[in-house]
């Protein structure tokens, strides 16, 4: 098997349900099958997010952290750099970066671009943008107090 | 039961306070069997084997002895187990005594120990239970329109009950304002919105013999470890499961119940619950506890003994303490936050609604 592009996220599906988790898991948290290992675009819709003050040993605050309902079916935990305008249903991406999943909230513009890129047009050059957006947001929070 | 709250004495000291006590209350000199609840021993006392040691310890060595352990449900699991005994007829009686001890530990030691009954993987990203717990309470307040008012009233509600009960950690009402304007655990939670860390114990005794209460029902309910793998944070299929077996069994639903103690680990759970265990109808529960239906002179009182909020939660011993409390309330013993009822019922929440239990109590007679 080769390795997903980067922009995409592992997951796997049960074979009996369909239920889609990530990251992949052997067997599916419902059915004693195996699951089927699959590979998820990085865009969803978030469905909570919070911010610790005091967050456990080994991490910085304030951490901002959120559970994002991935459009390929999974829920996944990500670090952010901010939670300004933030809200629940909010469109973001989310990308991988040394093992750890952010999310970046999408602006109109990136919206617009994805609601492209879905009609077929331009997917490279649109994965390049948005994915340098995603660096670039993070990478300014990177740990710091934005 | 014990005192709960800051204690000097040693966790097998305050098991053996609850012990005793429910042993004389229940005029009985040595049970058939124990069975034991504690969540961590290992780590927060460095305790291990810890039914033998109890059992020992109470001068019960030759008394069958057990531990059970689901996470921060783990006494209303050891209730299920000595129900299960007597049920079954193994034994004739079965003392049930569980609690926890952990304010000679630092917060954040305490925390990341309590932290352990979550995912691992959502624990590599900082996961805490207060953390989750906020996660809820935003999905909450986003998809029913629960407001932080309604949420806070929980905790000014039972910290007003809490005052009135001599076992309580917190004995002093706080004010809307004061939650509101505490500071920010896990955004949007507050710290008056969690319940504190507590040592304490509790016991009771289930006999086969006729008495004046009786376990009409009791049932466990059970999801996903992974708070990610569940398809809504507003509501708890363990909850709701349970909840559904233990009217099963009771032959009968919510509508008899007139008193219950919840699992407020935080605030919104109790919102929560209400809705889950269809005390209040969907949707109403912010309201209902607004208006002060569920205040101890309301329609339908919840938590009068200031729940895991005001009471304190020794993990393993709030389980216990819940029934205990439900137990005294429909004898008429609750002295200082008695209301009237002839059913109650208890619902205990293990690690982030993983493994929840819901019992239902009826007087006899």
């Amino acid at each position: 098997m080769t390795k997903p592009p980067s922009e995409l996220i592992p997951a796997s599906r049960c074979t009996r349900c369909g239920r889609v988790v990530a990251p992949p898991t052997s067997y599916c948290p419902d059915h004693p099958v195996a699951m089927e290992p699959l590979s998820i675009e990085g865009y969803g819709e978030v469905v909570s997010f919070t911010t610790l003050h005091s967050p456990p040993e080994g991490f910085s605050s304030p951490l901002h952290l959120a559970l994002v309902g991935l459009d390929g079916g999974a829920r996944l935990f990500c670090h952010g750099a901010e939670t300004k305008g933030l809200r629940v249903g909010s469109r973001v991406a989310v990308e991988e970066v040394d093992q750890v999943y952010y999310f970046s909230h999408l602006g109109v513009m990136d919206r617009a671009r994805l609601f492209w890129r879905r009609a077929g047009d331009l997917e490279e050059t649109v994965t390049a943008i948005v994915k340098s957006a995603v660096k670039r947001v993070w990478r300014r929070g990177g740990g710091e107090k934005v | 039961m014990t005192r709960f709250g800051k204690r000097q004495e040693s966790l097998p000291d305050l098991v053996a306070e609850a012990a005793r006590s429910a042993l004389s209350a229940a005029r009985l000199e040595a049970p058939d069997a124990i069975v034991v609840a504690a969540m961590n021993p290992e780590e927060f006392i460095g305790e291990g084997n810890f039914a033998s040691q109890i059992a020992t310890h109470l001068g019960f060595a030759h008394v069958p002895a057990l531990r059970v352990e689901t996470a921060t449900s783990s006494g209303a699991a050891a209730v299920y187990t000595g129900f299960a005994s007597v049920a079954a007829g193994l034994s004739r009686s079965v003392l049930v005594v569980g609690g926890e001890k952990m304010t000679h530990l630092p917060t954040p030691r305490v925390s990341e120990l309590i932290g352990r009954s979550i995912d691992p993987h959502e624990r590599s990203y900082g996961a805490t239970m207060p953390a989750l717990a906020g996660l809820i309470t935003r999905a909450l307040m986003a998809k029913t329109g629960v407001t932080l008012k309604e949420i806070s009233q929980v905790a000014v509600k039972n910290h007003a009950n809490g005052a009135r009960n001599p076992y309580a950690h917190f004995r002093d009402p706080v004010s809307l304002d004061a939650v509101l304007e505490s500071r920010i655990v896990a955004d949007p939670l507050r710290l008056y919105h969690c319940c504190p860390i507590s040592d304490g114990a509790a016991a009771l005794v289930l006999t086969a013999e006729p008495a004046p209460v009786r376990i009409a029902g009791i049932g466990q309910g059970a999801d996903t470890l992974a708070v990610r793998y569940r398809e809504s944070l507003v509501s708890f299929r363990a909850t709701q499961a349970a909840a559904k077996a233990a009217y099963r069994m009771a032959g009968f639903g919510p509508e008899r119940v007139e008193v219950a103690e919840v699992h407020d680990a935080f605030a919104p759970f109790e919102l929560i619950a209400l809705e889950d265990l269809g005390l209040v109808p969907s949707g109403k529960a912010g309201r209902a506890t607004l208006a002060g239906e569920t205040a101890i002179d309301g329609r339908l009182p919840i938590n009068p003994s200031g729940g895991l909020k005001a009471r304190g939660h020794p993990l393993a011993g709030t389980g216990i303490a819940q029934i205990a409390e439900v137990f005294w309330q429909l004898l008429g013993e609750a002295h200082g936050h008695q209301v009237a009822a002839r059913v109650g019922l208890a619902h205990s929440i293990g690690g982030l609604a993983t493994n929840n239990w819901v019992t239902v109590l009826e007087r006899t007679r």
